[in-house]
């Protein structure tokens, strides 16, 4: 059930990079830079799919999956909105984030071995913080990424509890410890028919 | 032992870091939805503040019409009534004088007639100007086959009606607003559109009688804002809301004028 679930979500991602890369060239900053988020995304997949399959720990290619995401969904809500105060905030929230975890890997390096519980919520929790206030300055203008935000809202907000919550499940060694994943797999599935959907009502 | 307490404290970080998620969300939902109201009501006044100066607008172009409408009877009375009363009072005076021929009398009365008969004639035409009395007597159809007969004596434009509606179902209070608006409109075919053709076809019945009016004009553009704000385009949409109707312009520069109202 998780495996379908999974490939699922690594094929509907794969077809998003795909459509959405055939507008890259002519579409804003946003646009593109969402695009090589999809990109960035797949990649890290399918690599962290190929370790797990091959019987390799892929646990420190979550922090590049976390980071990477948190970066790529910092600077696209940075182009989307165009109020200079809400740019400011959303890029000192950001280079807030990245110094503490930084930080926080300097003074613990053994972290990089670990499932970063502060990371996946900072980072996690920073992403939900501009995709609200997107959210709000939809609230009266024409309304742009409409979709793919509300999916970024729906996904990052499930998977942020899932994540934390999962360690936990994990760590009592229970037996429901695949119906967590199963879960997250589903919700990144609904995530990426988000997006779709907002590349097929951007045709019409 | 060391198990145990690894596992305790995965235990009470993810707890602390999830409900911390949960009431960090739980914020951020009621900061979102602070703003959205304050949004919303920001809207919503800014929305009403609109209407009100629309309102006033019309307003002030109802009087506007009404002083200019004022000055043109004021006009007419001296021009056309006022000035041939006194060429009577003048004849009249002249009728006293002594030592008068026959043919001067005959002269002096002859004046008097002529200037009397067109003075009434004026009088006439005024009234008829400000209240079209078949209108009032006849009823709309009436009143606008009237109207349409006399636009097409004028030889200025050939206009083509087409009548399928039921007149009947009109209310009485609407029926001037209707030919005004009509009025209007040719008004503005002719002087602006310098339209050579206009056809009007009324169908349907009241509460949803609709009426097409179109003309070969030159046509305007409606977005400009000086067309928006004409006082006749004021005048229309003001008696529109008077018969609670719903109007409905087509019109693209060269491309003629096609206007649709509902009432």
């Amino acid at each position: 059930m998780i495996h379908f679930f999974i490939y699922f979500g690594i094929l509907l991602l794969a077809t998003n990079t795909i459509v959405y890369f055939k507008g890259f060239f002519k579409n804003e900053k946003a646009f593109k830079i969402f695009v090589i988020y999809n990109a960035v995304m797949l990649f890290i997949q399918v690599i962290s799919l190929l370790f797990s399959l091959k019987g390799i720990n892929n646990i420190f290619l979550s922090h590049f999956y976390f980071i990477l995401q948190f970066i790529l969904l910092s600077s696209f809500y940075f182009y989307l909105i165009n109020h200079t105060l809400q740019k400011r905030a959303i890029l000192y929230t950001s280079s807030t984030v990245l110094v503490i975890l930084l930080l926080q890997y300097i003074i613990y390096p053994d972290l990089i071995y670990k499932f970063n519980l502060l990371e996946v919520f900072l980072t996690s929790f920073a992403v939900i913080l501009y995709s609200t206030l997107h959210l709000y300055n939809m609230l009266n203008s024409k309304k742009t990424y409409y979709y793919i935000n509300l999916g970024i809202l729906i996904y990052l907000f499930g998977s942020t509890v899932l994540f934390l919550t999962g360690n936990l499940i994990a760590a009592l060694n229970s037996s429901k410890n695949q119906l967590t994943w199963t879960l997250n797999a589903v919700l990144y599935v609904v995530y990426q028919l988000f997006i779709l959907f907002e590349w097929k009502k951007s045709k019409k | 032992m060391k198990t145990t307490y690894n596992i305790n404290s995965d235990f009470v970080e993810s707890i602390l870091y999830t409900s911390t998620a949960f009431v960090l969300m739980a914020g951020v939902l009621i900061v979102f939805f602070y703003f959205s109201r304050k949004k919303i009501l920001q809207n919503e006044l800014e929305k009403k503040d609109l209407e009100l100066s629309y309102q006033k607008e019309i307003l002030h172009a109802v009087i506007i019409t009404q002083e200019a409408e004022r000055g043109r009877i004021a006009q007419d009375l001296h021009d056309d009534i006022s000035s041939n009363l006194n060429i009577i009072s003048l004849n009249s005076h002249l009728l006293i004088t002594k030592n008068l021929t026959e043919s001067d009398l005959n002269e002096i009365s002859k004046n008097i007639i002529h200037t009397t008969t067109k003075a009434i004639e004026n009088a006439r035409r005024i009234a008829h100007d400000l209240l079209p009395t078949v209108l009032e007597k006849f009823g709309l159809e009436s009143g606008v086959k009237e109207l349409c007969y006399e636009i097409n004596q004028s030889k200025q434009v050939t206009l083509i009606l087409e009548n399928k509606a039921d007149f009947e179902s009109i209310k009485k209070e609407y029926q001037l607003h209707i030919y005004r608006i009509l009025q209007e409109l040719i008004h503005n075919s002719i002087r602006h559109g310098k339209a050579k053709q206009i056809s009007i076809s009324f169908e349907g019945s009241s509460p949803s009688l609709i009426c097409n009016y179109s003309d070969n004009g030159f046509g305007f553009d409606r977005l400009k804002t000086e067309n928006k704000k004409g006082l006749g385009m004021k005048n229309i949409e003001s008696r529109i809301g008077f018969i609670n109707g719903t109007i409905n312009y087509e019109s693209a520069i060269a491309k003629g004028t096609t206007v649709i109202f509902k009432f």
